[in-house]
């Protein structure tokens, strides 16, 4: 968008509070609608249950990936916490259900808080420093609950004759809560956790989606757009942006406590640069700043991954190697390609 | 009381001397192109291992294993620009910045894993030590140590010459300092980014050698060391070099001080806390000059 | 910079156009500078008069046209390429480098140049013109005025001993008796028979001192030749005045 549309539509519909006047939001509503399709008919088309751990996966990484480009393609934080962000979520979902026993219906939000509560400090601290220092700082401190996870040797409780961290330590948790579809499904268990996993995904799109068409959406397109403008109009870039890596770190978190709670178990593995690199890959190969980019990038990214399983050892490597690559030879990612292939054909017909 | 006071003095210093040679690399590419090479503990690696070769593979004398391992640091340096800054700064145009931290972290992981597939997951001991110790009072400073501090401080210290009084060097500077103005004096500009990024690979390489000599050699080795040297650029602000060196000198004695009284884990946490503290007491670091944000 | 071609001009500009992104700023302009000649461009600001200069150093892209320097073509070269070529360019606002010494600014300016002895001369010849720099060598550019900027960036220019000198609003921002310092300098550049080709806003502040003139007018040249025609000629109130 051009500095000039957008200093006569955007600051008017911020103030009324509608979204942008543009047709996008028709295609988005269609797009949506043959994914949720999609993704509906999948549990009646697919009889394995590898696949559909695979999907449910593919759906936890869609989820983190599309918070992770709601603050860095939207909001230009680029935040190397993102993984760290789940990590809490779901390890405090795992920790009070396992120390409290917490139903996991409530530790999973609690979690959720907590990421968010974490984020607003992590924010508190880097959001006034510019786009490096962030990157930083974010790292150093994701690094650092890592390394006190894995270094914690204490034990906090015997459990028979084995030593407990308070932490989990270098193990982690396991089996403290299951959303019961064992119980309730019996042999049909993992659609209904595809089915739970599949409304967080979904929960997590729609808040996206509002955040970006929302007025604070309008406020960072401003900023990104015309940051001099923006600032003069009232927008405060540091507030703003506080809301949204809160807002953001709540769903990333509750993805987190689904992921936990799905798999059974969580440990500091999570916080692997494999597993952030994963999602900014994600990110970058679907397009940085794009709705369905992540969305795209996650179905792709998991396909590829698939396909890399067969090479082991070669896997990360290759996830490298296409993150270097799409960053230099996709700059826009798949988002952007498939729009410039649109507006090709257009003018051509 | 003395003895302690002597182990965390010679760590404080052989700790200070690595951090501040991994940010001179760190901080040199990012003055010279705004370009934060995330890449850098890689590069650390990659010359660890590059001496290992050297010397056990290739049979070499361990000064020349030393100086393949800034060779293999350089070429490494010189084609991250070929293959991908060259081609970011044309394309990325604003978004470089950005651009060029992922591209890189997608590099960083690769090069990893290669040197996993290459070597195998067992740590490795790196040849290069030097036996015996120094008695002082009841303490002891052992000889590696000693020396990770001189070569450290030799190879800064003809990095700084290097930089400030060859022509070279005068080039670098001018780029960093004014684009425009250097390619109007003819420089290439392109060709100086390529000097400077093979330039810190070398320093990353050698520095990859000394803190294996101390630890192990393993993919992640430069893990650690690149996390303290982005500290160390937060707290005195990227591309400032003398800064970056006082506090990995200073953050360094904190950080040793903190490992003896509360224990190893609690060494860097409370680093981070204070330099989390610093920054918002100071948002342009400790030694920055409060730069006007460009807008 | 001895000359092997012989050419009589300098430096030649061929219905070139170029812009950032947008509509063209230059609009197909041709022009020739004559060795050992001034050749002024006037016009009001903000019509393009930098962006011929920062198009002719190759900071700006061109879009069409050709430029020669003493006849050889340059417009495919890269920037640093046509300073090699001879083009010394002087860009508005001096772009010095603000933490290095005034001497090490000014041998920058000879970063081409191979030969120690020769960089050693055009040095005592910048400090003979200017000796304001000599007194101020080891200061750092940041600390200095104005006008002894503006100066740094001169001797700069000159440092790199180019075929043509292009200064971009030697007179912007500067009080009134810097200005006159500065222009006593050009003055004494043109008795040494240094080809020029010199951006101003004021006709009148160089009126003097040039050979030929053009009158530049949002993004062509509307008039062109010798100083005492234009100074009666109805074009500049026009373009002056809004036209």
């Amino acid at each position: 968008m051009s500095d000039a549309t957008l200093s006569a539509e955007a600051p008017a519909a911020a103030a009324a509070g509608l979204p942008a006047a543009d047709r996008s939001w028709t295609r988005d509503l269609a797009i949506g609608l043959v994914v949720l399709a999609i993704a509906a008919a999948l549990p009646f088309l697919i009889d394995s249950r590898y696949v559909m751990g695979q999907i449910i996966l593919a759906l936890v990484w869609a989820s983190v990936a599309v918070q992770w480009n709601l603050i860095f393609g939207y909001a230009g934080i680029f935040s190397l916490a993102q993984m760290a962000i789940f990590a809490i979520g779901g390890y405090g979902c795992a920790m009070l259900s396992h120390y409290f026993g917490w139903s996991v219906w409530v530790s999973i939000p609690a979690g959720a808080g907590g990421a968010m509560l974490a984020s607003m400090v992590m924010g508190l601290a880097c959001l006034r420093l510019s786009g490096v220092y962030v990157a930083l700082l974010t790292y150093a401190i994701a690094q650092v609950i890592y390394l006190l996870i894995v270094t914690d040797t204490e034990c906090f409780y015997y459990e028979g004759a084995s030593c407990r961290q308070l932490t989990g330590g270098a193990t982690g948790f396991a089996r403290f809560g299951s959303f019961g579809t064992r119980e309730w499904l019996r042999g049909d268990w993992i659609m209904g956790n595809y089915g739970i996993v599949l409304a967080g995904f979904v929960l997590t799109l729609l808040m996206s989606w509002f955040i970006i068409r929302s007025p604070m959406g309008l406020a960072f397109k401003a900023l990104r757009d015309n940051p001099a403008y923006a600032v003069a109009r009232g927008v405060n870039r540091f507030h703003t942006q506080l809301l949204v890596f809160a807002l953001s770190a709540f769903f990333t978190g509750l993805t987190g406590g689904l992921y936990a709670v799905h798999f059974q178990a969580i440990g500091p593995d999570v916080f692997s640069m494999t597993n952030l690199l994963f999602v900014l890959a994600i990110v970058v190969v679907g397009g940085v700043g794009t709705f369905w980019g992540p969305v795209a990038g996650a179905v792709l990214l998991m396909l590829a991954d698939e396909a890399m399983r067969e090479t082991g050892e070669f896997r990360t490597l290759g996830l490298g190697l296409i993150i270097a690559a799409a960053t230099v030879l996709l700059p826009k990612g798949l988002a952007g390609l498939a729009g410039d292939l649109a507006k090709r054909l257009s003018s051509k017909g | 009381m003395l003895d302690v006071v002597v182990a965390v003095v010679t760590t404080a210093l052989t700790n200070g001397a690595l951090y501040a040679l991994a940010t001179i690399g760190l901080s040199l590419v990012w003055g010279s192109m705004g370009m934060l090479n995330m890449a850098h503990g890689g590069l650390l690696a990659l010359g660890g291992y590059a001496a290992y070769t050297g010397s056990v593979q290739l049979g070499l004398p361990l000064p020349l294993a030393i100086v393949f391992a800034m060779l293999a640091g350089a070429a490494m340096g010189a084609l991250l620009h070929l293959l991908v800054v060259r081609q970011l700064l044309r394309s990325s145009g604003a978004g470089f910045e950005t651009a060029v931290m992922i591209a890189t972290v997608g590099i960083s992981i690769a090069l990893q894993n290669a040197l996993l597939l290459l070597y195998g997951g067992q740590p490795l001991g790196q040849p290069f030590d030097v036996p015996g110790s120094i008695p002082v009072g009841a303490g002891a400073v052992p000889w590696l140590n000693v020396t990770i501090v001189l070569v450290s401080v030799g190879v800064m210290a003809a990095a700084s010459l290097l930089i400030a009084r060859t022509k070279m060097g005068r080039a670098i500077r001018a780029t960093a300092q004014n684009r425009d103005a250097a390619l109007l004096m003819g420089v290439p500009v392109q060709r100086v980014y390529l000097q400077v990024l093979a330039l810190s690979g070398a320093l990353a390489g050698i520095c990859g050698v000394l803190v294996s000599s101390i630890t192990q050699l393993t993919p992640t080795l430069g893990a650690d060391p690149m996390l303290k040297a982005f500290i160390m650029c937060v707290v005195a602000g990227l591309g400032n070099l003398p800064g970056a060196i006082a506090a990995a000198f200073g953050l360094a004695l904190v950080e040793a001080a903190m490992q003896f009284a509360a224990g190893a884990r609690w060494g860097f946490p409370t680093l981070l806390l204070l330099v989390i503290a610093i920054l918002i007491w100071r948002p342009a670091g400790l030694f920055g000059r409060a730069r006007i944000q460009r807008l | 910079m001895p000359d092997p071609t012989g050419a009589a001009v300098a430096l030649a500009l061929k219905d070139v156009r170029a812009g950032y992104g947008g509509p063209d700023v230059l609009k197909g302009v041709s022009l020739e500078v004559p060795r050992g000649c001034i050749v002024t461009v006037v016009g009001p600001n903000g019509h393009g008069k930098s962006t011929l200069l920062r198009t002719v150093s190759g900071l700006t892209r061109l879009r069409g046209g050709r430029i020669l320097a003493l006849g050889a073509e340059i417009q495919d070269h890269a920037a640093h390429r046509r300073a090699a070529a001879g083009i010394a360019h002087v860009p508005q606002g001096d772009l010095l480098f603000p933490d290095m010494t005034v001497l090490e600014n000014l041998r920058m300016g000879a970063y081409l140049e191979r030969d120690a002895a020769q960089e050693k001369r055009r040095l005592d010849e910048v400090f003979a013109l200017l000796p304001r720099l000599a007194e101020r060598r080891t200061q750092v550019a940041a600390s200095l005025s104005g006008g002894e900027r503006r100066m740094v960036g001169i001797g700069r220019g000159l440092m790199a001993g180019g075929q043509v000198l292009m200064l971009d609003e030697p007179s912007l921002g500067l009080a009134p008796l810097v200005i006159e310092q500065i222009y006593e300098v050009i003055a004494r550049l043109r008795e040494q028979g240094r080809t020029i080709l010199l951006v101003e806003e004021n006709p009148a502040r160089v009126a003097e001192l040039s050979d030929v003139m053009h009158l530049f007018d949002d993004g062509e040249i509307v008039w062109s030749g010798a100083p005492d025609d234009l100074m009666n000629r109805e074009e500049l109130l026009a373009t002056y005045l809004g036209g």
